[in-house]
């Protein structure tokens, strides 16, 4: 089966384009007609998605028995993609090339930038979460979006293609064509079918991104062209990277070492920045509640289902391995301290927002700080958790998008203050509501739950003393803070004397979901339920890519501890001092 | 172990299945019939559990520590190895050891008789499929919280109790005060979990990075001088002191008296809040290595049982009366478990008697609930005791059984809650004698003990003669309500409840209430009083057979995996008859206080009530700890949070500021832009040129 994969990783990246290009020429005058395809498209898509699951999730069970070899062998390990389009076995790099560059005065190596897609534990889920996503996304468009819809589908699926390249891709160049691609359909998904302040929530999002991804373009060309000029090998494909990446850390050289410790932390600087931008960090995050409140409501599931675990993602796939030592020395206090600080201050923003919409928006702020705490705690707990938190944020924040704009369509308001009382008209809403808050709260047998408890673990185990428990508390302190202002949040509008916005009578009584709006988000709770009840399948794909990075950026953590705790911990080996 | 181990899986599955049936079907098809699941999954649980503490006894097991275990699957797992961080490993296995099933047995016996009662009690209730999905999910979650074998699975449910919580105490949720009330017990307890969260993830990053019960206490005991131990045992207390509403999180379970009053007998008297003296009791090993943490327990727990027995006092609804009780009680419970000091057989009797008193507490707490209920039910829906009186004569069943657990709770001899809470005074006495530098300060929590117990049996009393005895007063509710239907009577808020309402009274002076005509019964159905019955049968018997004649309690206990790695010479359990004199003549005192008081001379109170205004203020506002909290917890963190907000448009300005600067440039090339993505794009392009210009450039030197 796996000789399709390469072909059905193809199918996944270009179907979405195709149907753009079908739904665009269809034209605007059957908005139906560009739904069904968008739907069909979705779906078929949906359909390849379990296939290729079906067929890597085995392979990548059984990479898990390295686990145990991979801590401290001191072997060069890196990423092993697969499904690869153009590579002989689906395995090896890919011969096709988008730009083949001559390099080098002693003869030409074959330097290129290729078109190098694989599957891996690290973005398989990534993957499926995108193209799980999608189908709510176009399903809660259904009846709201009626101007221009043809447009409005094509860019929502040509958003689609943006977020599964960058999660498929293996060079660094293709990497970032697709994460800046990202950025045009969801420029002109805010821009024409968002809110009151659509412009200028567009323009901001798209003028901000657009800076933090510039510098970090700058931050990897750069290290692609410091492995360069010390390798002499010119290569744009991230494994390949990150192999070169850790032999150089190993000259044993003190000029190399100071090359590299200045190379590493000016490109790790470059890097994050683009980074945070997009995760985002406090506090690079402003542009992010104005963007989700402006979104129609596909828009705001997408971008914080998807578009937000770019920035995560890259963290865990390029920073991590290719500047580990500055990711120690820098990333940690640095990273760590925003978004502990991201993780207080997003729930306390989210607090004081009158608008729904908002307070979810800033909701993603501290979730995404939970995240990049688990990411920066550096062992393999913690990057399980907060590989695992991205998918499930995408799940529960991408609900909580979908209820709110349920609830929008109703009665046209997103204020708090319109509202109370809405369990006692709108049942089915309220349970969703409930459903999807306590998956937000990390309540147990619920997706977060499991990521939150990883998280807290991995934090907890960092060798930074009093300054893990701290970190841990904080992350425990934002389990309390997301509780009160989603419990309050639910207080004020779904409990207490029923007392709703005025609603126009022409436009006929308000009904419960409907079977389509059921048929949006009974498979984000399903697939929250799963998770909760049985995450270990999920769990086990992602074990030897997060084992690698750990012991990429672990292997150079042992470097930095003081000669008398190395010998301390080879004591038990040598018992005769 | 052997096949018997697989019924364990049951006990919280049944449960499961029922909460899943009627959530389901419950609305649609079952509608008046939804208690059914609930019925059969709790009766089914109790069976299966004395099955089982059946069994037990039998096994001659040779390590002395009969246990059932059962492995059921991974939930999740990280495989890790030094240096890549420590492995987590979670699987969702059940063990059940004599604690845990002496817990079960509490919990299933009690639900049960609850879930009968409240068939009648919530009868025609618009959410009554609603009520018994979740009440079941709570016995899933309570009897699951028991049988895990590891703390994150504990932790689970632990959670999962407090959601339970969360929606019985919102049950009516159309009422502001019932939401309300359901959010502050969910934030209160949750703050507290997340103390016991971190002090798990403390116990395992530093103690073997396990979570197993038994793997942890084996490395903790390998160091006891630890430095990480005290913390991580003051966190666990944490997750305790919230979800066993102990000082100073205490404020959330008086409000919860929102909910149902079933509810309020199951969850906030009978069972969760016995998480926390549970979890306490398991973590034994831990504890007695800290003394400093035990003395930390004996003290909150002191504290809490009389602030809360203060405070009792001069509460006018009964359901508050016996909600402040509760707190007192585990208050009392704590104190047991934070006697249990360094010396291991005292640990063994201290932490017995806790569980001891649980047991008990159970019982005649869910019956003085189940009492309130049913005057509740008779009385249209009011639990204000100004608004009633006499009712002995019109209720006899309910009275004669409110009696029996008034009795039990005052702690008079021969009833349970005597027993139970003598060996809570015993535990203490030894604590004063063995404790190496803390003796003064157990000296000190014994009288206030002793003085508590004087005042349990006072408030108790005074609930019990203003509600049953003097001239046959009802409201005019109870004419009004009784017999059509309950939906309407909860709609409307009137006096009984929340604190606002309580203001518009003068002290105990009465609103309207009328005498109810010659020969009027105002019984609850029989579904209703049989449990009365039987609870109060246990309230008055438990403690005399399970443990004043026979020591089978702390014989099962003895032998419980908690104390496993303690193995204790056990002492000879003996009658101390000068702690019994001394316990009983408080308790006596209290109640002819209570009789003089409220029966013989009812000016006094009132007198009382005036003359010493500042005092009865005090414990009336119950020493005004939700203001206090809310201007300086509440107040000062919603502060901070529209700060925040403010804060976050400076950020933005700033950013903006610096967004100016490519536009003013923007200004600058106006002519050579047309279009943002155009301009997007180009730049894209001539950048990459650029780039790869300056590489192959670069590469060709």
């Amino acid at each position: 089966m796996l000789d399709h994969l390469p072909t059905m990783l193809l199918v996944m990246l270009g179907l979405p384009v195709a149907a753009a290009v079908v739904v665009a020429a269809a034209g605007a005058r059957v908005p139906s007609a560009a739904r069904a395809i968008a739907l069909l498209a979705v779906v078929l898509n949906l359909i390849v998605t379990a296939f290729v699951v079906k067929d890597v999730a085995p392979v990548l069970h059984e990479r898990n028995s390295q686990i145990e070899k991979i801590a401290g062998d001191n072997r060069i390990r890196t990423f092993e993609p697969i499904g690869v389009p153009g590579s002989p076995d689906g395995r090896a790099p890919t011969q096709w090339s988008l730009l083949a560059i001559p390099v080098s005065s002693t003869g030409f190596s074959p330097a290129m930038i290729s078109f190098y897609l694989g599957v891996d534990g690290l973005n398989l889920w990534l993957i499926a979460l995108t193209n799980f996503l999608m189908l709510p996304s176009v399903l809660i468009s259904w009846t709201t979006i009626r101007e221009r819809a043809n447009e409005y589908y094509a860019w929502l699926l040509i958003l689609q293609t943006g977020m599964l390249g960058v999660f498929l891709a293996f060079d660094v160049v293709l990497f970032y064509v697709f994460f800046e691609l990202t950025l045009v359909p969801l420029f002109f998904v805010i821009g024409i079918w968002g809110g009151p302040a659509r412009r200028e929530a567009a323009r901001k999002f798209f003028l901000f991104t657009l800076a933090g991804s510039l510098i970090t373009l700058l931050g990897l060309v750069g290290l692609v062209v410091a492995i360069h000029f010390k390798t002499g090998e010119l290569t744009f494909a991230i494994p390949r990277l990150v192999e070169l990446m850790q032999l150089q850390l190993r000259v044993p050289d003190t000029e190399s070492i100071e090359f590299w410790r200045t190379v590493q932390l000016v490109c790790f600087l470059a890097m994050s920045l683009g980074f945070a931008v997009k995760v985002p960090l406090f506090p690079v995050h402003t542009w992010l509640p104005l963007a989700h409140v402006e979104a129609p409501t596909a828009g705001s599931v997408l971008l914080a289902g998807v578009l937000l675990k770019l920035g995560t993602y890259a963290f865990v796939r390029l920073c991590l391995p290719l500047v580990p030592d500055a990711v120690i020395s820098v990333g940690v206090p640095l990273i760590g301290t925003l978004a502990a600080v991201g993780v207080i201050y997003g729930s306390l923003c989210a607090f004081s927002q009158r608008d729904i919409k908002k307070m979810v928006a800033y909701s993603s702020v501290a979730h995404l700080g939970f995240c990049m705490l688990g990411i920066f705690a550096l062992n393999t707990v913690g990057l399980t958790g907060g590989l695992l938190q991205m998918i499930n944020h995408g799940l529960s924040t991408g609900g909580l998008f979908l209820l709110v704009g349920m609830l929008y369509d109703r009665y046209h308001t997103r204020m708090m203050d319109d509202y109370s009382g809405v369990a006692a008209r709108l049942k089915l809403l309220a349970i969703a509501m409930v459903i999807i808050c306590l998956s937000s709260v990390g309540m147990p047998f619920l997706n977060g739950f499991i990521g939150e408890m990883l998280i807290l673990a991995g934090v907890m185990d960092m060798p930074i003393g009093l300054g893990a428990f701290i970190l841990a508390a904080v992350g425990a302190a934002g389990l309390v803070l997301g509780a009160w202002y989603l419990f309050t949040m639910l207080r004020r509008v779904f409990f207490g004397p029923l007392n709703l916005p005025h609603h126009d009578p022409n436009q006929g009584p308000v009904s419960d979901l409907t079977l389509r709006e059921l048929a949006t988000i009974v498979p984000v709770i399903a697939a929250c339920l799963y998770i909760g009840l049985y995450p270990q399948p999920m769990i086990a794909t992602t074990q030897r890519d997060v084992a690698l990075i750990a012991d990429i950026v672990q292997t150079r953590q042992n470097l930095r501890l003081p000669m008398d705790k190395l010998a301390l911990a080879a004591q038990p080996e040598n018992p005769i001092r | 172990m052997s096949d018997p181990s697989y019924l364990l899986v049951l006990i919280p599955l049944l449960p499961l299945v029922s909460a899943v049936l009627t959530g389901l079907f419950g609305p649609r098809f079952l509608r008046g019939l939804s208690h059914l699941p609930t019925w059969a999954a709790a009766i089914g649980s109790c069976l299966i559990t004395v099955l089982l503490l059946n069994g037990l006894l039998l096994t001659n097991d040779p390590s002395g520590r009969p246990i059932f275990g059962v492995d059921i699957f991974t939930w999740f797992r990280v495989l890790s190895r030094s240096p890549l961080g420590g492995p987590f490993n979670v699987s969702f296995s059940f063990e059940a050891d004599t604690l845990s099933l002496a817990m079960l047995l509490a919990i299933t016996f009690v639900g049960s008789w609850i879930a009968i009662y409240t068939a009648g009690y919530m009868r025609g209730e618009p959410g009554y499929p609603r009520y018994f999905a979740v009440m079941s999910l709570f016995l899933f979650s309570m009897t699951g919280l028991v049988l895990a074998n590891n703390f994150l699975v504990l932790y689970a449910f632990w959670e999962g109790v407090g959601l339970c919580s969360y929606l019985l105490v919102g049950f009516w949720f159309h009422k502001p005060a019932a939401a309300a009330a359901a959010r502050k017990a969910f934030l209160v307890t949750r703050l507290g979990d997340a103390g016991l969260i971190l002090g798990i993830m403390l116990l395992w990053a530093k103690f073997g990075h396990s979570f197993d019960f038994q793997s942890v206490f084996t490395v903790a005991r390998q160091e006891p001088s630890s430095p990480y131990l005290l913390p991580a045992c003051l966190l666990l207390f944490c997750g305790a002191i919230g979800k066993s509403a102990q000082f100073p999180l205490h404020v959330w379970l008086p409000d919860a008296m929102e909910g149902p009053t079933p509810a309020s007998a199951l969850i906030h008297a009978a069972t969760m809040v016995t998480a926390g003296v549970y979890l306490l009791a398991r973590c034994t090993p831990l504890f007695v290595l800290v003394p400093e943490a035990q003395l930390v327990v004996a003290v909150i727990g002191g504290l809490t049982a009389l602030l809360a027995a203060l405070i009792a006092l001069t509460q006018t609804d009964l359901k508050r009366v016996l909600a402040y009780s509760t707190v007192s009680q585990l208050g009392f419970m704590f104190l047991g478990l934070g006697a249990g000091l360094r010396h291991e057989a005292i640990a063994v009797f201290a932490v017995s008697a806790a569980i001891f008193h649980l047991f008990t507490h159970a019982f005649f707490k869910a019956l003085l609930f189940l009492g309130a209920g049913s005057v509740m039910h008779a009385m249209g829906h009011i639990i204000d005791m100004r608004r009633f009186s006499g009712l002995r004569r019109v209720m006899p069943i309910t009275h004669f059984s409110f009696a029996c657990g008034a009795l039990a709770l005052a702690g008079l001899i021969p009833f349970s809650g005597f027993w139970s809470k003598d060996q809570i005074l015993e535990a203490l006495e030894l604590a004063t004698q063995h404790s190496e530098s803390y003796g003064p300060i157990y000296h000190g929590l014994f009288a206030v003990a002793v003085f508590t117990a004087g005042l349990t049996a006072f408030y108790t009393f005074r609930a019990y003669f203003k509600t049953f005895w003097g001239e046959t007063r009802v409201p005019e509710e109870a004419l009004l309500h009784h017999g059509n239907g309950h939906s309407d009577g909860h709609d409307d808020d009137s006096g009984h409840g929340h604190h606002h309402a309580d203001l518009h009274f003068t002290h105990d002076q009465a609103p309207v209430s009328i005498v109810p005509p010659e020969g009027r019964s105002f019984e609850s159905p029989p579904v209703m009083t049989i449990p009365l019955i039987i609870l109060a049968g246990g309230s008055v018997l438990v403690g005399l057979v399970l443990e004043a004649t026979t020591h089978w309690f702390s014989g099962l206990l003895a032998v419980s995996m908690a104390f496993q790695t303690i193995q204790p010479p056990y002492p000879e359990h003996h009658l101390n008859w000068v702690l019994i004199g001394l316990s009983t003549a408080s308790a006596l005192f209290g109640i002819g206080v209570a009789a003089y008081l409220y029966l013989v001379r009812p000016d006094i109170p009132v007198k009382l009530a005036t003359n010493l205004r500042w005092a009865y203020d005090l414990s009336y506002h119950r020493f005004r700890f939700d203001e206090l909290y809310t201007a300086l917890v509440v107040r000062p963190l919603e502060g901070l949070a529209v700060l925040s907000r403010f804060f976050d448009s400076v950020i933005d300005g700033i950013v903006n500021l610096i967004g100016w600067t490519p536009r003013a440039f923007g200004v600058l090339l106006r002519p050579i832009q047309n279009g943002l993505v155009q301009y997007y794009g180009l730049f894209m392009m001539v950048f990459l040129t650029a780039l790869i210009a300056v590489v192959v450039l670069w590469g060709r030197q």
